[in-house]
């Protein structure tokens, strides 16, 4: 029996770390989707570019470490102006129809920029932190819980917390929140919409930075990694397009959920069914709460 | 430094299209003196948004341009400024619809207004007390967020948010649209102070004809993108035709100054 308890626990706990994983990709859709009303279907593109220029820097270049992440979220700010001057000034006045469009011209690019670079074989990454059970964890609880998935969650925690206290309490944070309510009212107030989208694309080019990193220590820094925005989408769904939280929550849960749900029925399925169960539940949502736990609602006076 | 320095805004024969096809504006000329309130009458359509618009430079934003004539803030021409530009100018425009932030608090929203200027926190809290001092009605409901709040509070937002930039000229578009008439007076009294106490120029976009005129110095009528008569507030007031097209006191079955000077035709002919 105890045994069972802490059997289910560590998947439980092993689905959740995993889940942050999830929400890091998810953050740089809630961010992209706050500013532009958009989904941005360059994101996974953007994982792959920053986390292989990354790469690229550290083994082609011998560049330490820290210098080698700065480098690359330097990149990643350049990235961000490139959009902001090349394709969102000119589609201004466009539909969003218009600019998600435009999103998935761009992933096509980077994607292509980043293998014409550093060329399109698969990088090892190693970020000195193993994907093993932490023996200090498994003595002493009995749980088997992977060092790589405890600073997945640390780091999300931080990037998190982070980017809440620069919306909340900074100067360009309230500027973000006013587009993201209203633009044309927020240009009329002298609110420069250029400055808060170049902020909010390097945002999200940072955040895809550190998701590519950690996926990639886990999975190999490879094109695969572009089809992360897919497993993202359930995340968005369950949590909401436009909230923080809700990218995390809803990361937690289909974590959680699809570690679960293939431990204990995915047997009768002939197993392998985490790779669409969280699509189902996603369906769920759609269906009964379209705008995710989180999601601002459309607030009507009566 | 210019012969035009009491003025404002000085609007010379503008014309306007939208989508480089649809004319908006034929034939607009206006002027604002400094620290007067300026009306600008219409119905729907008439061209009085397009106006304002045009001054603050957001027509860009709606795929409008100025096509001819000229448009001079403050004695320079505005027409390689953008809308931050203007509003760093002095310059500010209330849209129609009040368009608060609804998910901001009221405070934020009025904060935001502030956007363009560096100000330190504690200036930021001196200015909040003093728009307060106009908005007292907002004090009271500082932490709500604006979406749950009246039509009437939400158009004092809107106000309080521009006065925030600390313009020397605003641009009020229909401030009274949809509001009941206490509010609306109460809305024009704080528009008065705003003028009177704080030197701003207003130049307001009105359809409520009456309350718009007795709170004006001057005033000017467009239809279909003309202007058709301009005059003194109170001789507009008085006008008879003005009476007659605009304050509802209505004989025969004339409903614009077109139809007015089409008759006034007729009759000359068969005289």
């Amino acid at each position: 029996m105890v045994d069972e308890l802490l059997f289910f626990m560590e998947v439980l706990v092993g689905g959740l770390l995993a889940g942050t994983m999830y929400s890091l990709v998810a953050l740089g859709f809630v961010l992209i989707f706050k500013a532009s009303a958009t989904f941005n279907f360059s994101q996974g593109a953007m994982v792959f570019f920053s986390v292989l220029a990354f790469c690229g820097f550290m083994q082609d270049f011998n560049i330490p470490f820290v210098l080698a992440f700065i480098l690359a979220a330097l990149l990643m700010v350049v990235v961000g102006l490139c959009t902001e001057r090349l394709v969102l000034r000119p589609l201004m006045n466009a539909s969003e129809d218009t600019v998600l469009m435009a999103t998935i011209g761009l992933g096509y690019v980077l994607e292509g920029l980043a293998q014409a670079a550093w060329g399109v074989e698969v990088r090892r990454l190693d970020l000195g932190i193993g994907d093993f059970p932490v023996p200090w964890i498994a003595d002493n609880l009995k749980l088997f819980i992977s060092a790589l998935d405890i600073t997945a969650g640390l780091v999300a925690a931080i990037m998190i917390i982070g980017l809440f206290l620069l919306f909340k309490y900074t100067k360009i944070g309230l500027g973000l929140r006013a587009v993201a309510d209203d633009a044309g009212a927020a240009s009329s107030i002298g609110i420069p919409l250029k400055h808060i989208m170049l902020l909010v694309w390097s945002a999200a080019g940072v955040v895809a930075l550190v998701a590519g990193m950690m996926w990639g220590a886990r999975a190999g820094v490879q094109f695969a990694l572009v089809d992360l925005a897919l497993k993202a989408l359930p995340v968005l769904i369950i949590g909401g397009f436009s909230s923080i939280p809700g990218a995390i929550v809803g990361g937690l849960i289909i974590g959680a959920t699809e570690k679960i749900l293939e431990v204990y029925i995915g047997p009768f399925f002939g197993g392998a069914i985490e790779g669409w169960a969280p699509y189902v539940l996603a369906i769920f949502f759609l269906l009964y709460r379209p705008e995710g736990l989180f999601g601002e609602k459309i607030i009507r006076r009566v | 430094m210019n012969n035009n320095s009491a003025n404002i805004l000085d609007i010379k024969n503008i014309e306007v299209t939208y989508d480089d096809v649809i004319l908006a504006l034929h034939d607009v000329s206006l002027k604002v003196p400094e620290g007067k309130v300026v009306a600008l009458l219409g119905a729907n359509g008439a061209g009085k948004s397009t106006t304002l618009k045009a001054v603050s430079t957001m027509l860009a934003s709606e795929r409008g341009k100025v096509t001819k004539g000229s448009i001079d803030y403050d004695g320079n021409s505005i027409q390689k400024q953008n809308p931050s530009q203007m509003v760093g100018l002095g310059m500010v425009q209330v849209l129609e619809g009040r368009r608060c932030f609804g998910h901001l608090t009221v405070e934020e929203n009025i904060i935001s207004g502030a956007y363009s200027r560096k100000l330190s926190k504690g200036d930021i809290d001196q200015e909040l007390e003093k728009i307060y001092g106009y908005f007292l009605r907002l004090k009271e409901r500082r932490k709500s967020q604006a979406a749950f709040t009246s039509g009437g509070e939400q158009q004092m937002i809107a106000v309080a948010r521009a006065m925030m930039a600390k313009p020397k000229m605003l641009l009020l578009d229909e401030p009274t649209m949809g509001l009941a008439p206490q509010l609306v007076a109460e809305i024009f009294n704080i528009v008065k102070e705003l003028n009177q106490k704080e030197g701003v120029s207003i130049l307001l976009a009105e359809q409520n004809t009456n309350i718009a005129l007795k709170n004006s110095d001057y005033g000017y009528i467009i239809e279909t993108g003309k202007v058709m008569l301009e005059g003194s507030a109170e001789s507009l007031l008085n006008n008879d035709k003005v009476k007659e097209l605009y304050l509802g006191i209505s004989k025969k079955g004339r409903k614009n100054f077109r139809d007015v000077l089409k008759e006034e035709s007729l009759n000359k002919r068969s005289n």
